[in-house]
């Protein structure tokens, strides 16, 4: 019976396997890339392992000037942006997920096409309204343009969760007793976790990874720089430091998936939850 | 059982009338509530997203270059840019390319990721945490790493490709230079863009089938249902609206990839992977036109919201059931 | 409710960050304290090491102790937009070095200062040409010279001796042919020559007497497809195919002095900052390595060779233009034109000074080719070509196999329409 199982599973393990191994082949090659000497990065022989190991290019990432301060930077701005966007989405997807109001389809459609918005060209406009605002060279520039670059998204992606949740489970917590919104706190918001999840993660990789505004609206203040054009600082005349970048690109990574494994864990818990009172 | 399955299959069965007490039922909270709760998101939206695609509009009906960034003296030209635009050749194999290469990509990532999401389900808590990770560290590598990557994986003299093939016996790989070629570059991109794309696609789907409640696959597995079957009837109609949701956001991803093309080939070999942003990127930097650039962008959001019309027009009637 | 309290926390802690920040940006006016006038220069990455900045920070600040300067080094990746991003500012940088072949471009946008009555008290009558000719824009001069590099051949002396070769014998195309074959045996390469070095291919059409474009009646043509320069490609052809350089990449993908620290490789063609990142990477190649000009048609004549190299402009929205003509006259000068040179290898900025790297190896082959130095066509529109380069294209298509004269004419036509469309 077991056995059977187990051959059962056969087919849904392999795939599984060869899901990871695709996935994880570039992403394992540019960790092997962070550690293999120069000489040996791109040779004529590539070579699955690396023949010798050096934490070289983590030590020149680390040491590079201001490594500190610019991930201080991008660490702010991220967050800064992906908590704004979750705030004011989650306000405005209640608005549209479980109320009646006028104007409604127009807001959701505004969003939608707000989806479709060209960054590459706004970059332009964006520089010329922050230059007569006064607003160039500072960090809460970045802050609000990633906001409204995962805004739209976020809101779309929780409308669709909260949609799923039937509102049975709230009018009875209100009869419990509780207020409208009492009951979206303590009922609804515990199974919304996966989606905070997806949006959140989504704002942060955005944000995170964003360069050609970085690059753009911080001119003069070298301080207000962020992580992506620093990482560009590996690039010379000679070609481009790939070991050191591949080192800060996955230093760069991995917070992305220390998010994800903490918020994993308020998924299963929001779903443990989410049965009990269901 | 039977309860259940009322609850929350198509609601074709059970909303239409449930409809009518619904407002009546919510009287308290309509009012001024809604709109107060929109009210950041709109206000945000107008400021930063409207009023500076206003300017780029305003822009691409004018004469503005570095010139005009600096000293600001742009001049009206009507609808110049865009008949220098529309006029060009170039510009509209361009388009037939990006549809393509959109077309391409969306089919390909929406197969793969509910595959991947169907998979994650019905693995262990072991395997799935594996996948899951896998994905999510798939989705954080940089795009500038990624895609570097991929052109390493595909160099001529040094990639592994090239090298595995090779010593597989296909010797006419020596030294391939895959980038050279348009469609093995094309190729290459869509492997990239999907393979970039897939987790976002998978994740969503799979956090979208967490919310079938586990009843519902019981009691159809206890009428008897196959699998297939309940996929098609418990599992589809719920995840359908995120399914749609996610679809019409690979749509406009895909339209608007850039990054990758642009850190990979320019657009290049010749125009073989020059997709609407990268020319609208490639006009604009080209004798700094920002107006023509401008131009080209107005065009594709047009040309985008074209395909998702038949999305909106979904979505507005699904607005008017709920 | 954790959740609530992460999110809660983390907007607290934007909050927190962007107070810090904004109250940090008090001190930006641009004067800093005692009356002093600050300056913001910008200088691109490895222009200058870190000790000579240091050096000619605290000799301009002794010679001006008015003037407080700051110089920040910037990054070539996306340079273009941020100096446009800077130039159109209300709070610009003072001093910004540019690439020579750049300036034309910001100066038709009006954003430089014409520095054109200065010429005379910099001394420009002995300006490199290649730099100063770009760093002009009709009759007006905005971009001061700042430093040249152009291409040499860096060779290992230890593999040239071993094949019994004169490195100084060199001096023809067919002679360093012929050397080259010579070295390129098993596994070692003659030359390493990636096949989309645009630069290299330039010199040996300049040494046809061909061109890249040619104007006529103010109209751009590309002219990849000249008989000279199809000669031009055949030798390029024929010279990649002794060495085992990939086809479709340049020399920056792979970084080629990277290639060459593998040791398998006994010539590339780089400035000769190429060597000291060679010996970086493969300290072994310490002291074997060794420069020449790349050879030209016939031994009297060295081969052509592009001027890269620097120019200083000051925006025009500088809001200290004396304090920063200050700089440039300061670092344009003689005497710190003799120690840059010295302390980067480069050619200084004035033919009057190259006795000044005469004991440096590198730089003095560098002279050879400097003396008949040339600039890509000097037009606005021909940083549109860049932006998308056709010529790599064109390099690897006939390389692969391609029909060169066909290849050529689609080039040049992508040359013509880029050039049209960009200014």
């Amino acid at each position: 019976m077991t056995s059977r199982a187990a051959l059962r599973r056969l087919p849904l393990n392999a795939a599984a396997t060869v899901t990871v191994a695709l996935c994880l082949f570039p992403v394992y090659w540019m960790v092997a890339t962070a550690f293999k000497p120069s000489r040996d990065i791109q040779s004529e022989n590539p070579q699955l392992l690396p023949r010798s190991w050096t934490l070289d290019h983590f030590r020149r990432a680390i040491d590079a000037d201001g490594f500190g301060l610019f991930w201080r930077n991008s660490v702010l701005v991220t967050l800064g942006a992906v908590a704004l966007a979750l705030l004011v989405a989650l306000g405005a997807s209640f608005a549209v997920a479980r109320m009646r109001w006028r104007g409604r389809r127009q807001f959701m459609l505004m969003v939608f096409v707000a989806q479709m918005a060209p960054w590459e060209s706004l970059i332009i406009p964006v520089y010329i309204i922050s230059r007569d605002t006064g607003m160039l060279d500072r960090l809460p520039t970045l802050t609000l343009v990633y906001f409204m670059m995962t805004l739209p998204f976020t809101i779309v992606v929780l409308r669709g969760f909260i949609a799923t949740i039937p509102a049975e489970l709230e009018e009875s917590a209100q009869v419990d007793g509780c207020t409208r919104l009492g009951a979206f706190r303590h009922v609804a918001f515990p199974l919304l976790a996966p989606g905070l999840m997806a949006t959140s993660l989504f704002g942060y990789i955005t944000a995170w990874n964003e360069f050609a505004y970085a690059n753009f609206l911080i001119i003069k203040e070298q301080d207000h720089r962020t992580l992506p054009v620093w990482l560009s600082s590996f690039h010379n005349t000679f070609g481009t430091d790939w070991g050191a970048t591949m080192a800060a690109s996955t230093l760069f990574a991995l917070p992305a998936l220390a998010v994800f494994l903490l918020l994993q864990r308020h998924v299963t818990s929001g779903f443990a939850a989410g049965a009990v009172k269901g | 059982m039977s309860v259940v399955r009322e609850r929350t299959t198509p609601r074709a069965l059970t909303r239409p009338p449930r409809r009518p007490p619904g407002p009546h039922r919510r009287p308290t909270m309509s009012g001024a509530w809604p709109y107060l709760l929109v009210a950041p998101a709109v206000l945000g939206m107008l400021y930063l997203l409207v009023y500076p695609l206003a300017r780029a509009v305003l822009i691409s009906f004018q004469d503005f270059g570095l010139r005009q960034l600096i000293l600001g003296d742009a001049h009206f030209t009507g609808f110049d840019n865009y008949t220098t635009l529309l006029s060009d050749p170039r510009f509209w194999t361009v388009v037939r390319r990006t549809f393509l290469f959109m077309a391409v990509n969306v089919a390909l990532i929406m197969v793969l990721s509910t595959l991947v999401a169907l998979m994650v389900e019905r693995l262990g808590r072991f395997g799935r945490t594996a996948v899951l990770s896998a994905l999510v560290l798939t989705w954080a590598m940089p795009v500038v790493a990624a895609t570097t990557v991929f052109q390493w994986l595909f160099h001529s003299e040094f990639g592994i490709v090239n090298h595995a093939l090779t010593g597989l016996g296909f010797s006419s790989f020596d030294g391939y230079p895959w980038l050279a070629h348009g469609p093995a570059a094309f190729t290459i991109l869509v492997a990239l863009v999907v393979w970039q794309s897939v987790p976002f696609a998978a994740i969503t789907l799979y956090s979208a089938l967490t919310t079938v409640p586990a009843e519902l696959y019981e009691a159809a597995r206890i009428d008897g249902a196959s699998g297939p079957r309940i996929f098609r009837s418990v599992t589809l109609p719920i995840v359908r609206p995120i399914f749609m949701l996610v679809l019409s956001l690979e749509v406009i991803w895909t339209f608007k990839a850039f990054v990758q093309i642009w850190v990979m080939t320019r657009g290049g070999p010749g125009d073989a992977t020059t997709i609407l942003p990268v020319y609208a990127v490639q006009t604009a930097l080209a004798g700094q036109r920002y107006d023509l650039g401008a131009a080209a962008s107005m065009v594709t959001v047009l040309l985008m919201s074209g395909v998702l019309v038949a999305y909106f027009r979904q979505m507005f009637r699904q607005e008017n059931e709920l | 409710m954790k959740l609530r309290l992460l999110a809660g926390l983390s907007a607290l802690v934007a909050v927190a960050g962007l107070s810090a920040c904004s109250s940090s940006d008090s001190g930006d006016g641009g004067s800093g304290d005692g009356g002093r006038t600050r300056i913001d220069v910008w200088l691109m990455r490895d222009s200058v090491s870190a000790a000579f900045q240091k050096d000619f920070e605290k000799g301009f600040e002794a010679a001006h102790p008015d003037i407080d300067v700051r110089i920040q080094i910037q990054e070539w990746d996306g340079i273009g937009g941020k100096v446009t991003a800077a130039l159109a500012s209300n709070d610009a940088p003072d001093v910004i070095e540019t690439g020579n072949t750049q300036v034309a471009q910001f100066a038709q946008s009006g954003g430089l200062q014409d520095l054109t009555d200065k010429v005379d008290d910099l001394g420009g009558k002995d300006w490199l040409k290649g730099l100063a000719e770009p760093g002009a824009y009709e009759g007006k001069q905005y971009g001061i010279p700042y430093y040249a590099a152009n291409r040499v051949v860096v060779y290992r002396t230890d593999l040239f001796e071993k094949a019994g070769i004169d490195a100084t014998a060199i001096k023809t195309r067919d002679q360093w042919i012929a050397a080259t074959r010579k070295l390129n045996k098993g596994k070692q390469q003659g030359i390493y020559l990636p096949g989309q070095n645009w630069y290299t291919l330039s010199g040996f059409v300049w040494d046809e007497g061909g061109d890249l474009a040619t104007e006529t009646g103010g109209r751009w043509k590309g002219a990849l497809d000249t008989p000279e320069a199809l000669r031009a490609m055949a030798f390029y052809e024929k010279l990649q195919a002794l060495g085992k350089g990939p086809k479709d990449s340049d020399e920056a993908q792979p970084p080629q002095a990277e290639v060459m620290a593998k040791g398998q490789v006994a010539q590339i063609v780089s400035v000769p900052g190429g060597a000291t990142v060679v010996a970086q990477n493969n300290p072994e190649l310490k002291g074997k390595l060794g420069f020449f000009p790349i050879p030209g048609k016939t031994a009297g004549t060295p081969g052509a060779v592009f001027t890269g190299g620097s120019d200083l402009v000051i925006p025009a929205v500088s809001q200290h233009h004396d304090a920063a003509y200050a700089f440039v006259k300061e670092l344009t000068g003689d005497a710190w034109q003799r120690k840059l040179a010295v302390a980067m290898s480069y050619v200084p900025n004035r033919t009057t000074l190259a006795d000044a790297v005469a004991k440096d190896p590198g730089a003095s082959a560098m002279a050879v080719g400097a003396a008949v130095g040339h600039a890509t066509p000097n037009t606005p529109g021909w940083a549109a070509v860049e932006a998308k380069n056709p010529i790599k294209d064109y390099m690897t298509s006939v390389l692969a196999g391609g029909d060169p004269a066909r290849e050529a004419a689609k080039a040049s036509d992508a040359i013509t329409s880029a050039m049209t469309s960009g200014s």
